[in-house]
């Protein structure tokens, strides 16, 4: 199954693997799910693979590399390289002296650019030497993995270079690899999402399509949801549009200097909002009624954006489920969209 | 702040439309990409131009609007109300399957059938060619070059797979050097036969020692198989070199234009300044930027904070108007940060010319949302 509720998921797993459609916010969700993993008490690792050095900037840092470097509180980042892996990967089965050589003759470069699909053998495999270090290792090791397009292959890539190798290490390693990634106890995927149309619809074909790979899907995070400030009250809206006389009557009470047009400026921006607000509620609702039993996070829609740890770790304290610092940040209280 | 959007002067992106012989739009994931390209195609065809829109993974819906089958390798015509029935403009659109594009391309350039039939059935081909960095880029300019060849159309607007080595093709001709001519690693396959001359013969123990090596790693198959490829390749490489080289001039000549798509956000603003920059510094065509999804805050007076905390303090109606200034607020601070972003952005890549467009209230998944689109990308109808 691996369906788990969201702290279950952070408490429990072993490797998280976030992926989602471009520009729903993967490496953020990754960020956020690191962070919230350290604040509650487990030595963490998130690891990016796309050499985009998304997560450094969302730490607040120039860049990550092939060395574990601190990024929060119980949280250390890396940015795998597939030739720095492959020269792991040859050190450890004692091959040293060939990655030296390969380093040489600048074959490294050759082989990963070549054929990715053995640079992802590389990736996942760094991936799960991380996640497997033992007791001096961590608790959790959070990939940012690539979009849900690749993701599938991506993962298997070890398993299809495998089936060519039939002996031998690499046919060794992607046994093991294969073991950690499809148990629901120890790996859970997260799919990112936004609450459109497209997003929505393509997490429910990812969900099916990781599924059908085997992989153990275990939640699905919304991010970026239009919070609704007005609730009920925005039912009162369109009556309020053709007679704003209640509100004319508050403001001049206060002492506030609205007038029709201002009102009307309000009201329109009021109702836009809140039509985006019944949308993704529409679309939240599909997408929820198509995960069936599968967990649904929702993260608010940041106004300032998540560019650095301040956002990172705002979504994090909703993840954790544990207070935010006080003051909260006025990003959250004031989720706008139009 | 939001009148720029109606009043700026004609929409860069027309005259593109009107006079540009390939259009190849680039920008991240999930920023409109494809919409535009398509709308851009869809204006084109009205104007009276021959348009076909190049399309690698458009989303289903968009697909279906535009009567894409999934199967389909080359263009077919679009078809739905309001189209050009008569007249010289017609929109046609394809989906690029880039399986049957590598193999067409291995068709066009081995000497024989032979090695058409011996690439094709190689383990290592049917595996990992799809998944080859930069072949899904590359074939796309191929495909697109074979169209702009045939002369059946006098517009190709293509868009880009959605991520940062979506330019790679511009490499293309460097990569297939490196790539195919890979000399060090065609001795690592057959270093025996390859290696006569004398002074080689220091490489050639090297070599040997080291493919033992390597064999002891990945077991024997996986490097046969691998060496099969290349060596199967043989002959192919100048072929493929020219015609990258082709590829190359045809996105240089000024009757190509890119055209960065984004939206305001960080994320899609900084993935649009690298496109940019990286056309830039191959001296690419640059036509214009189009940011999609921007948000806008209209005028209200300024409301005092004591006056906010007596409409809090009241009735229901105060606490609504109360929330309401707060809502306005929000949003204004996001149209804000999203028109300094813009700037900032534009500081860097100077004389481009800049395409507004507002959030849209519903998804674009047809023909008239496509032309809804049209309308702000080519300022024909600002909003009120």
């Amino acid at each position: 199954m691996g369906a788990m509720p969201p702290l279950e998921l952070l408490d429990r797993s072993r490797l998280l693997v976030v992926t989602g459609k471009g520009g729903t916010g993967k490496t953020t969700v990754a960020a956020a799910l690191a962070v919230a993993a350290g604040l509650r008490g487990r030595r963490t690792l998130v690891v990016e693979v796309e050499g985009r050095q998304g997560l450094a900037r969302l730490f607040g840092r120039r860049s990550l590399d092939h060395q574990e470097t601190r990024v929060a509180q119980r949280v250390q980042g890396l940015a795998v390289d597939p030739e720095a892996s492959l020269r792991d990967y040859l050190g450890r089965y004692g091959f040293a002296p060939l990655a030296r050589l390969l380093t040489w003759a600048r074959l490294t470069h050759f082989i990963t650019a070549a054929a990715p699909g053995l640079g992802d053998v590389l990736l996942v495999g760094k991936v799960w030497e991380a996640s497997t270090r033992g007791q001096h290792g961590y608790d959790l090791v959070v990939l940012d993995a690539p979009p849900t397009g690749r993701v599938v292959p991506f993962l298997r890539a070890p398993e299809t270079v495998a089936e060519l190798a039939r002996v031998g290490p690499i046919r060794h390693q992607a046994d093991q690899v294969r073991e950690l990634l499809d148990d629901p106890e120890r790996t859970g995927v997260v799919l990112t999402c936004l609450p459109e149309e497209l997003p929505v619809a393509e997490t429910l074909e990812g969900v099916a399509s990781l599924r059908a790979a085997g992989l153990p899907v275990a939640s699905v995070v919304a991010n970026q949801v239009t919070a609704d400030r007005l609730g009920g009250r925005a039912g009162r809206l369109t009556a309020l549009a053709k007679d704003p006389a209640p509100l004319l009557e508050a403001a001049r009470r206060a002492g506030a200097e609205l007038d029709g047009r201002g009102l009307g400026v309000l009201l329109a921006e009021a109702r836009d909002r809140q039509r985006q607000v019944a949308r993704e509620r529409r679309l939240l609702k599909e997408l929820r009624a198509g995960l069936g039993d599968l967990p649904l996070v929702e993260l608010p829609f940041l106004a300032g954006g998540v560019g650095g740890p301040d956002g990172v770790r705002a979504l994090a304290g909703r993840l954790a489920e544990v207070p935010e610092e006080p003051p909260a940040p006025r990003s959250l209280r004031a989720g706008a969209r139009a | 702040m939001s009148r720029t959007i109606a009043t700026q002067a004609a929409s860069p992106l027309a005259e593109l439309a009107r006079s540009a012989r390939i259009v190849v739009c680039c920008g991240s994931g999930g920023v409109g990409k494809t919409s535009t390209a398509a709308a851009v195609g869809l204006w084109a065809a009205e104007a009276g131009r021959r348009t076909c829109v190049l399309t690698i993974d458009p989303a289903r819906r968009l697909a279906q609007a535009l009567g894409l089958d999934l199967l389909s390798n080359s263009p077919k015509p679009v078809t739905g109300k309001g189209l050009p029935a008569a007249g010289p403009g017609s929109l046609d659109a394809m989906m690029l399957d880039m399986r049957r594009t590598f193999d067409e391309v291995i068709e066009r350039y081995a000497r024989d059938e032979e090695q058409v039939d011996r690439i094709l059935a190689n383990r290592f081909y049917q595996r990992l060619s799809a998944t080859l960095a930069g072949t899904q880029e590359y074939m796309a300019m191929e495909k697109l070059y074979e169209l702009h060849e045939s002369q059946r159309y006098d517009l190709l607007v293509v868009d880009t797979p959605p991520t940062r080595s979506a330019l790679d093709f511009l490499d293309a001709p460097d990569n297939l050097n490196e790539l195919l001519d890979a000399r060090a690693f065609r001795l690592l396959i057959a270093p025996a036969q390859r290696i006569g001359r004398g002074y080689l013969r220091g490489l050639n123990m090297a070599t040997t020692a080291m493919t033992r090596m390597v064999r002891r790693v990945t077991g024997s198959e996986l490097l046969a198989e691998v060496g099969e490829f290349f060596a199967a390749f043989e002959g192919m490489y100048d072929g493929f070199k020219e015609r990258a080289r082709l590829v190359y001039d045809q996105l240089k000549h000024p009757s190509t234009a890119f055209v960065v798509v984004a939206t305001p956000d960080e994320a899609a603003l900084r993935e649009a300044a690298f496109f940019a920059g990286r056309l830039a510094a191959d001296r690419m065509p640059l036509g214009a930027l189009v940011v999609n999804r921007i948000h806008q805050a209209g005028r209200i007076p300024e409301v005092p904070e004591a006056a906010r905390r007596r409409l809090a303090e009241g009735g229901a109606d105060g606490r609504l108007l109360a929330d309401l200034i707060e809502l306005h607020d929000g949003l204004e601070a996001l149209a804000a940060a999203e028109r300094r972003r813009i700037r900032a952005l534009l500081a860097t890549v100077p004389n481009l010319g800049v395409v507004r467009v507002p959030l849209l209230a519903d998804d674009v998944h047809d023909l008239p949302g496509l032309r809804r689109l049209g309308g702000y990308l080519f300022a024909e109808a600002g909003p009120a």
